[in-house]
């Protein structure tokens, strides 16, 4: 326990220097701050502007109010903010792979993929926070959900587990590249279908695309199913009130085979020539 | 310290189409091309030795770095530094190593050059007061201490090398391994780096492995030499032992008053010009005096130079091997 707990305090110590080198990066380059700022909250609040006008053509989608998808849009658009400051490193595994770039990663005594994430800690992913945060209140207020304690806890469970499912699709997509050996720029696609599958509710799709999208691939546990339950919509899953707690665990077991594919592949690595 | 027991390397190459199709087809089909860069190193390395490991290009010098520093992991066989498995026990092991590759940097390009230090730091739990006493070190040595505050990107090329150099000891490794550390380097820095090796050698004990083209590097830091070619031991000795074996031969020049060309049976002519004639002799067969004896005899003789023989034509050969 003890050994844990300094493992913990040296990997803390590490990632505040971390952060405070991302931070003094961004300072070196300080036109790209304006960007970041204002073109992606706008690009979010845009997208939640558009389901405002779905609902008011039709009167909702697929059953949920537009409180409700006020909730389930903050919740996708908050994982996906987390997932852009922790692990949005991962859309660029292919490219660390051929250029060699993991070779510093290995000569140095920590965790090659902690090092990968946090040596270059997006904290600019912060700014898609803020439509987040925004958008989700809102729902909250539609919807009367209350902010108890056990309603705080179970939001933080979800979001973590949420995060680690996104973080954890994105670095065993990028692992590919141990094996291809080429630089799959797959990341605005694979954001692409993030967006559409847990912005708007799940049920909106096919069921064979339900199927994959909960069993094969766990994307309906990032947002639907555990905010299905919170707010009291009935889905093929009954979670027994454990919806958000599935997620988590849900996150946590596709982080760690993401971490021991990681682990196979990073045998596979052959450095660049120079 | 170093322990390399039969080693081998073996990169995979798939050849694949461009685009998307490409790569699907390289995820299934695997057409793969290999390339054996290293096969059976066998070697040890003592403390406080400093090794110059060389060979022509392509001979697998940096494959078999890094796999002695835990970038790659061997196809067969094993490294151990001190006793350890580098491989297996990675973040254990790589505490007791430092790596510089010449062409590569460790630092941050953004930020002054003590931030990554600063980083390195705490990677490596270095308490402040060590850390102050080997940058004060590493600044007596390498002048690093003005650099400190000065952005990597703004640095020349010596200078990010003295940078990368001083963040490779800052933990004060027992090893350093430096891979082609001169390329590219002015005089001055080339004189700075080798002034490095001798001294943390001399003051730390630190084991020295490097690579590099350069007959200077070698002939003023290395004692012992391991040459490979193709992935394969050439020679592993001591540097003048080497020397002896491999150009057993010494070259005279001798300055005449006319232009004359005298022979000598027991010597080649490597060049004349005007009235210099340069003659390559076998140390086996006669010694310089003899050969000026000899040569003198015929015509007088206005000056000589022997050219001792040659870590440059070590190197040369070396490099020179055919695949
Ligand atoms: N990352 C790599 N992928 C594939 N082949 C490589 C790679 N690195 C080196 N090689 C090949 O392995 C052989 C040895 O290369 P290397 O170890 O870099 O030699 P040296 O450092 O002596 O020049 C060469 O044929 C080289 O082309
Ligand atoms: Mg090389």
């Amino acid at each position: 326990m003890k050994k844990i707990g300094s493992a913990f305090a040296y990997y803390l110590g590490v990632t505040m220097c971390n952060i405070k080198m991302a931070l003094l990066t961004i300072v070196e380059y300080p036109s790209n701050i304006l960007g970041w700022v204002i073109s992606n909250p706008i690009q979010f609040l845009l997208g939640f502007a558009t389901i405002k006008f779905v609902v008011e053509q039709f009167g909702g989608i697929n059953g949920w109010s537009y409180g409700q998808l006020a909730f389930l849009y903050g919740i996708s658009v908050l994982s996906h903010a987390f997932s852009m400051i922790f692990f949005v490193q991962g859309w660029f595994m292919g490219f660390f792979v051929i250029e060699g770039e993991f070779d510093r990663f290995l000569t140095r005594p920590l965790s090659v993929l902690y090092q990968f994430f946090f040596t270059n800690i997006n904290v600019f992913g912060f700014t898609d926070l803020i439509p987040g945060i925004l958008v989700f209140l809102y729902g909250c207020a539609k919807t009367g959900f209350s902010f108890t304690a056990s309603n705080m806890v179970g939001i933080m469970a979800l979001l973590i587990g949420a995060t680690l499912i996104r973080g954890g699709i994105y670095i065993l997509l990028g692992t590919t590249s141990f094996w291809t050996k080429s630089a799959n720029d797959f990341g605005q696609f694979v954001q692409e279908i993030f967006d559409k599958t847990t912005m708007y509710p799940l049920s909106m799709y096919p069921e064979a695309m339900q199927l994959i999208l909960t069993f094969l691939i766990p994307i309906g546990w990032v947002s639907f199913y555990p905010v299905s339950e919170l707010m009291g919509i009935e889905t093929a899953f009954s979670a027994g009130g454990m919806g958000v707690w599935i997620t988590l665990g849900v996150g946590i077991v596709t982080m760690i085979a993401a971490g021991l594919v990681f682990r196979i592949g990073l045998r596979r690595y052959e450095s660049a020539g120079n | 310290m170093i322990t390399v027991r039969d080693l081998y390397k073996e990169y995979r190459v798939t050849e694949r189409g461009r685009g998307l199709g490409g790569t699907l087809k390289a995820l299934f089909k695997q057409e793969e091309k290999i390339i054996k860069a290293v096969n059976g190193l066998d070697f040890y390395v003592g403390k406080g030795e400093i090794v110059g490991f060389i060979g022509p290009n392509g001979s697998g010098k940096s494959t078999t770095i890094k796999m002695m520093t835990g970038i790659l992991a061997p196809t067969s066989g094993e490294v151990l530094i001190d006793g350890r498995n580098i491989t297996r026990y990675r973040k254990e092991a790589v505490r007791d190593i430092g790596v510089v590759f010449g062409q590569r940097t460790q630092l941050n390009w953004d930020l002054r050059l003590e931030e990554s230090f600063e980083l390195l730091r705490h990677i490596y739990r270095i308490e402040k007061k060590d850390y102050r006493e080997t940058l004060e070190v590493m600044d007596s040595i390498l002048g690093v201490g003005e650099l400190l505050n000065k952005p990597v990107r703004q640095m020349s090329l010596g200078q990010r090398v003295k940078g990368d150099l001083t963040a490779a000891m800052l933990h004060s490794p027992k090893v350093l391994f430096l891979d082609e550390p001169t390329i590219g380097l002015d005089v001055g820095s080339k004189y700075a780096l080798r002034k490095f090796i001798k001294e943390i050698n001399a003051i730390k004990g630190t084991t020295v492995i490097l690579t590099t083209h350069d007959l200077g590097d070698i002939q003023e830091l290395c004692e012992r030499l391991i040459i490979i070619n193709g992935g394969v031991m050439m020679e592993d000795g001591n540097l003048s032992e080497i020397v002896e074996r491999i150009a057993p031969y010494r070259t005279l020049a001798v300055e005449y008053y006319d232009a004359v060309v005298p022979e000598h049976a027991k010597a080649e002519i490597l060049s004349v010009s005007d009235n210099v004639v340069r003659y390559k002799f076998m140390k086996a067969d006669m010694t310089a005096a003899e050969l000026i004896r000899d040569l003198s005899e015929l015509y007088p003789i206005k000056d000589v130079g022997i050219e001792e023989a040659g870590i440059d034509d070590i190197i040369r050969i070396a490099y020179e091997m055919k695949k």
